[in-house]
Parts: structure tokens; sequence; C-alpha cells
């Protein structure tokens, strides 16, 4: 058993991920599991927020490329990850703690999976923390 | 004079702006002076705060609060003002948002002590002296302030009634705000006193605004020729007026300067900088994600451009005193 079980914050396009299954039980295997409408619903604050609460980790879900329902919602919130991980950096967050996947699964058999195996890759980063980078002050 | 309402003004971690402010107040202050009794303005004035430490409670009718607080003598001095005062007025972006000496939470304090005391190079320090809260001089102790781990907003350390933002605030918000207390007219208590919309839709830049932005590329105010109609953003220069409040009147826009968000979040949003980036990215025109790094890359520091005013109030950033 490891030290530490990362807790780890998914959210997923309702119209990519998961339509066809059965909701309860995904739940029962992924904890913090919010389906949304669009991957583009997901606010830059819901993920700032999810790591304030003590996430370890966020994986966003959306459609694949090109694919959304609405227009271009994966798109949009694809930009807001990028420009997020650098804001995350400076609040002593490391980046590889949010990631977005692209894809389809409308049984959501591979959500468990997915959630997994990002779970193990936070494992090594250790619990998530808030704090002022230790580096020395930077010239000008 | 007995029955003019007293009003306190003092400053905590503030550039002195503030106080500036209210003098530029001009004729309209000396009839501030006439209504009201100021019993405390360290910046203009000589008062002991042995003073206000015998008053009464609640006998001042406003402390006007300026700066964030980053040291325990601010901290006592903001709960003396505290216990002494009907209101407390959080003054300018320090005090409702910690403001620029809040991006000094992005550092620690131990790396900004080495730099201001030793590694910046006009500093000459061959003994390495630090400053201390109590150090021995012969039989005699002498003792500074301590400096804590982090800076604060106001309401992170007391109760604030009212804020009014703004670096400085404007006159007339600020006569607003004054003459609401003399005449009792205020709004609910924890009220903002400042225009509850975004600053673009005040903006006289609004009509140039473009129907769909491409930011390809960010620019710095001086790498473009910035007239005085066009939206700053349409030329790809980082304006926050979508996500700040309105009620600077303005000023900075009206010189060919882009906001920088003063005036802190708009009504009911907390963190105003992950509100600024979710805009910023949805104006990004980008075929791949290398396209969006390298955009973001041309930021040198956007952590603290979108929080340029409001880190300790920030979701990441806030902690109670």
């Amino acid at each position: 058993m490891s030290k530490h079980d990362p807790k780890i914050m998914c959210f997923s396009c309702s119209f990519g991920w998961g339509y066809l299954s059965d909701k309860e039980d995904i739940a029962k295997k992924v904890k913090n599991w919010v389906p949304v409408v669009c991957s583009g619903k997901v606010d830059s604050t819901h993920i700032i927020t999810a790591f304030k609460e003590g996430a370890d980790g966020v994986l966003i879900l959306g459609c694949p490329e090109g694919d959304c329902h609405f227009q271009d919602g994966n798109y949009q919130t694809g930009k807001k990850v990028l420009i997020l991980k650098k804001v995350l950096e400076s609040y002593g967050v490391e980046p590889e703690r949010l990631k977005m996947q692209m894809s389809i699964d409308p049984e959501g058999k591979t959500i468990p999976d997915l959630v997994k195996n990002f779970a193990a890759e936070i494992e090594k980063l250790g619990p998530v923390q808030v704090r002022p980078l230790r580096e020395k002050a930077v010239a000008g | 004079m007995a029955d003019k309402p007293k009003v306190a003004i003092y400053w905590l971690t503030a550039c002195g702006g503030c106080d500036e402010a209210i003098v530029d107040l001009n004729e309209a202050v000396l009839q501030v002076a006439d209504a009201v009794d100021i019993v405390l303005w360290p910046v203009a004035m000589d008062f002991k705060y042995s003073e206000i430490k015998k008053m009464k409670k609640n006998e001042i009718t406003l402390s006007i609060i300026h700066g964030s607080v980053r040291n325990s003598e601010q901290k006592e001095m903001a709960e003396v003002l505290r216990e002494k005062s009907q209101i407390v007025l959080a003054f300018g972006s320090c005090s409702c948002f910690g403001g620029t000496p809040g991006l000094a939470n992005f550092r620690t304090k131990e790396d900004i002590f080495n730099w201001v005391y030793q590694d910046s190079p006009t500093v000459v320090n061959p003994n390495k002296n630090r400053p201390q809260a109590k150090s021995k001089v012969g039989d005699k102790t002498l003792t500074l302030p301590e400096f804590f781990d982090h800076v604060y907003a106001l309401d992170q350390v007391i109760d604030v009634d009212y804020y009014l933002p703004g670096c400085p605030p404007p006159p007339d918000l600020i006569a607003n705000a004054v003459f609401a207390v003399v005449e009792g007219k205020l709004p609910p208590r924890g009220s903002t006193l400042a225009p509850d919309k975004p600053l673009c839709d005040s903006c006289p830049r609004n009509a140039t605004k473009p129907l769909k932005f491409d930011i390809t590329e960010i620019k710095r105010p001086h790498e473009v020729e910035i007239d005085s109609e066009t939206c700053f953003l349409a030329k790809g220069v980082l304006c926050m007026g979508p996500a700040t409040r309105s009620g600077c009147g303005e000023t900075c826009l009206r010189v060919n300067t882009p906001c920088r968000g003063c005036f802190g979040p708009v009504e009911g949003v907390d963190d105003m900088g992950s509100k600024f980036l979710s805009a910023l990215a949805s104006l990004l025109k980008a075929e791949k994600n290398e396209d969006v790094e390298n955009v973001v890359a041309t930021v040198c520091d956007p952590a603290g451009y979108f929080y340029r005013f409001t880190q300790p109030t920030s979701i990441l950033g806030q902690q109670k005193l």
C-alpha cells in the first residue's frame, strides 16, 4: 500500500464520456467524478477551487478535437488549461497536476482506469501544497 | 466640535498614494474637514497612538484604513482602530485585496530578506546584518515589529464594514463615501462603494471592440502604436478591463494605458485572476497547443499579471491571520 492516496477530481463532458453508462457504477469507482454538460463549462475558478479544497490532481475529459457538441467548448477549455498551468506554477502547484484529455468513450468504461493512471502519476508528486516559490528572488 | 463625527485615517503597508488621493479632493477636502473631526492621520498631522488607545469603544465614527498587513505593528493598530470605530472602511486596493505588496506572497520571507539585505547588487552588508524583532544595544533592548510570513488584506485581520478599491480610489468615490457616512446614507455592510459592472462596460474604447477577437500574439504597450480609441485587447495588449470593476473614471485608458486591474474583481467574483485568465483564453486564436504555449510564453509573469492587486485574496493565495 502506498503512503499517499492522491485525491483526484475528474470533470467529464457528458456528450463524449459515459452517456451510455451506468453512472452510479462509475461514481462508485471514481470518488470525485463530476459529469458536466460540456468541458467548456469547467471554469478556471472550479479547477483552482478543487486544488484549494485539497485535490492532488484535476483531470478534465473533453470531446475529441473539433467534435464539440456546442461548437468549441473543449477547445476553449484546452486553452484555459494551458494558461492555468503557468499560473499554478507560481503558486507552487506542479503543472502536471492538471491534465486535459480529449477523446470519446460513450460507455465510460475507461474513465475509472484513466483516473487510476492519472492518480499513479500524481502519487509521485505527493500531496498538493500551495506555497511560495523557494528559489532566490530574480533580479530586475 | 464635540458633535462632529470623528474620523481616523491610517496607513499600513502603503505607499502614501491613498493619502494623496484624499488630499486630491481639493476644495472638497475643506468641506470634509468642516464636517468631521480628524483624530488620526499620521501622514498629514501629528497625533499620538496612545491618545487613540485611551478612547472609548466605538468613539470614532469612521476609520479609513489603507494598506495591507505585513507586520505586527500594523496588526496591532488595525485591531485598535477596529475596537474604537463604528465603521471601518478598507480604502484602496492594498487594504481591500492586498494590492501590489501582496505579490510578495509568491516568494518566501527568506527569499525576500536574502535579496533585500544581501543579494541585491546595490547592497553592501559585509556583516550580514538582518533586522531582528529584538536586539541588545548595551544594556538596552531595541524592538522592531515582527515581519510576518505573508501579506494580508485588511479583512483577513479585522472585520471590515465597507470597501473602496482603487490604486488610489478616485476623488468622486471618496467624497461619496465620506458624505454617505456623515449623512448616514450607507448601503448594507460588506458593500463595495463602487459600481458593480466590469470596466469594459464603461470603457470609452468599447465601441471599437471587434465582434471576434483572434489574438495570436501578446504585445506590450510600447510594441504597438496605441491610439486613443481602439480597444487594447484588439491590438493584443493585455488589458484587465473584462475582469475588473469599473468606477475608476477610466483614467488609465484615457492616457493610452491598459487597465491593470486595481479596482479588483466585479461583484460576486472571488478570484479575479482566474476570471481574467478564462476571458483571455477565449480571445486567443491557436491551431495547436504549442500556439497557446507560445503566446503565453510572451507574458513574463502570468500569475503576477493576472493577480497584480489581488494575490492575497485569490482562492489559492488567501489566508487568515
